[in-house]
């Protein structure tokens, strides 16, 4: 199997994702708890694990409208 | 035309308080460096997961790069047009909750000015996520599978932009009537209503704006249609939507919510 991953391709794709990421997490972090919709802790764990629809739907449905 | 600077810049403040300048970009960049990079390797990780007979295996191969930038729009046409949906919906709507505006549009006269200003703010940040996506996903294509045609793509992105122009403008008259999940979900539904609409009957409906999506993937694989009615026709809508909405937030009193 020469199946090789070019990591030149990959990691722009690995970088956005971790901006994304790190942009609702430092939102999350700067939101009031009242301001957020269920827990705090629930919301990190979706953004880490869901990978891009994580982050979109913390942004889209994580806060209440201010 | 300072007022429309005015309620500009803090449109364009707001979005950036909420992150919208940073992950909305980053969502289209996300679809469009994606899905090159997926069709580049999905020969490849057919073979390797192994459940695929050699023959059928060697049967699917990379397509050509206008067939990858197409399926990049139809992502766009999910994913991204439900986040750009998403993340505008509360444009109008969320004014009328918060009742912020009230002062200001004690005269009358202001309203369309705002209008119009929340209209090309949500603009500027589609055109920016669309424009990077777009990019990123040619840029991709062009390296990893082959060359395109700088024309076709120019020609074929800026249709495909007015197509989500015309559906995010919607928001603005939904929103002036209905909270903003029932105008998100109200300006999903017309558009794909439309669309579906007029892929069904394609010579009966040649103006309809739904169309838009489906020209410039034609474009992409080099058919054409005529492309100035149903563009004309999305302008149009974009106007009216935009009168409508600020004629329909003037009707109503702003903090009359429920």
């Amino acid at each position: 199997m020469n199946f090789e991953i070019n990591w030149g391709i990959v990691w722009p794709i690995l970088a956005l994702q971790a901006v994304l990421a790190v942009t609702a997490l430092i939102s999350l972090a700067r939101t009031a708890t009242e301001a957020v919709r269920g827990p705090k802790w629930m919301w990190v764990l979706v953004i880490i694990a869901g990978n891009l629809a994580g982050s979109i739907a913390y942004f889209v449905g994580g806060r209440r409208d201010a | 035309m300072r007022l429309f600077w005015v309620f500009f810049h803090k449109e364009v403040i707001e979005a950036a308080r909420s992150y919208k300048w940073i992950w909305v970009p980053a969502v289209f960049l996300l679809l469009g460096v994606m899905q090159p990079v997926m069709m580049y390797y999905l020969p490849d990780i057919l073979r390797a997961s192994g459940e695929l007979p050699p023959e059928a295996a060697a049967l699917i191969t990379t397509p050509p790069p206008e067939e990858i930038i197409a399926s990049t729009l139809s992502q766009f046409s999910t994913i991204g047009l439900l986040v750009l949906v998403l993340s505008a919906m509360n444009i109008v709507a969320g004014e009328r909750t918060s009742g912020t505006t009230e002062m200001i549009l004690s005269r009358s006269s202001s309203v369309l000015t705002m209008m119009t200003a929340k209209w090309a703010a949500t603009m500027s940040l589609l055109l920016l996520s669309f424009a990077l996506g777009y990019a990123g996903a040619v840029y991709y294509t062009y390296q990893l599978i082959g060359p395109l045609e700088w024309g076709t793509l120019a020609g074929a992105g800026a249709v495909y932009a007015v197509w989500l122009a015309w559906i995010v403008t919607l928001l603005l008259p939904l929103g002036a009537v209905f909270r903003g999940p029932a105008a998100a979900f109200l300006s999903l539904g017309i558009a794909a209503a439309l669309t579906l609409l007029a892929s069904l009957l394609p010579s009966q409906l040649p103006w309809s704006p739904g169309r838009l999506s489906a020209i410039a993937t034609a474009m992409l694989t080099g058919e054409s249609s005529p492309t100035f009615a149903p563009a004309l026709a999305a302008v149009l809508l974009i106007i009216l939507s935009t009168v409508a909405a600020s004629v329909l937030l003037r009707r109503r009193p702003l903090s009359a919510q429920a």
